[in-house]
C-alpha cells in the first residue's frame, strides 16, 4: 500500500496540485475535472452547488468580511469555502436573507456546510494533483 | 431557484441535506460503486435517525 502511494506520488506536481485546488475552490468540482476525475467532479459540483443554492433559496444569511463577532468570522470562513457561489450569492438570493424564520436559519447552515464540504474536496483535489491520492 | 428550493418543508430540507452530504462523503472516502452506495445509504439513514431522535428527545421541552 505504501509502495503504491509512493509510486503514485511521482506522477503529480506541486503546480498541478495548487492549480487543481484553486480551480476546485472557485468552481466546486472543477479541480477534479482538470484532473480527469469525471464522476467526482460531477458529484461535487451537484452536491456543493445544490446545498449552496438551496441555502440561498431558503433565505439563509451569508456572512461578510470584517465581522466583529467570532461566530460571524467562523461563518465567513465556512461561507467563503463555496468559492464562486459566495461571490454570486447576491445574484442567486434576490430576496435577501431572512433568519427570523427557521427556514432561513436552516439555509444559513446549508450554505456554510456547502463551503466546508467544498474545502474538503479542494484538499482532495490538491492531494490528487500532487499524486498522493488517486 | 426559489420555486425549486424555497418552498421546502423542514423535513424535505433535512432529506436534501442528508442526501447531498452523504453523497459527498461517500465520494471523498470510498472507492468503487458498491462501497459508495453502501456508505451513502448508511450515512443517509444515520442522518435521519439522529435528526428524528434528537427531535423526539427535545419534544417534551417544546410543551
Amino acid at each position: 500500500m505504501d509502495e503504491a502511494i509512493k509510486r503514485e506520488g511521482s506522477t503529480g506536481t506541486l503546480v498541478m496540485g495548487i492549480a487543481a485546488a484553486v480551480a476546485g475552490w472557485v468552481v466546486p468540482g472543477l479541480g477534479h475535472l482538470l484532473l480527469r476525475r469525471w464522476s467526482k467532479a460531477a458529484v461535487y459540483f451537484l452536491c456543493v452547488g445544490g446545498l449552496a443554492c438551496a441555502g440561498l433559496a431558503m433565505r439563509g444569511a451569508v456572512f461578510a468580511t470584517g465581522a466583529e463577532d467570532m461566530f460571524d468570522r467562523l461563518g465567513f470562513l465556512a461561507d467563503i469555502g463555496t468559492g464562486g457561489f459566495y461571490f454570486l450569492a447576491h445574484l442567486i438570493q434576490t430576496a435577501g436573507p431572512d433568519v427570523a424564520h427557521a427556514t432561513g436559519d436552516y439555509g444559513t447552515r446549508m450554505f456554510a456546510t456547502a463551503g466546508m464540504l467544498n474545502l474538503l474536496t479542494v484538499l482532495e483535489a490538491y492531494e490528487i494533483g500532487r499524486g498522493r491520492r488517486t | 431557484m426559489n420555486t425549486l428550493f424555497g418552498g421546502l418543508s423542514h423535513f424535505q430540507a433535512l432529506l436534501l441535506f442528508a442526501l447531498l452530504v452523504s453523497l459527498t462523503f461517500a465520494f471523498l472516502s470510498k472507492r468503487g460503486a458498491s462501497e459508495r452506495a453502501k456508505y451513502v445509504l448508511w450515512a443517509f439513514l444515520a442522518f435521519l435517525l439522529v435528526a428524528v431522535g434528537i427531535g423526539w428527545l427535545m419534544y417534551p421541552f417544546s410543551q
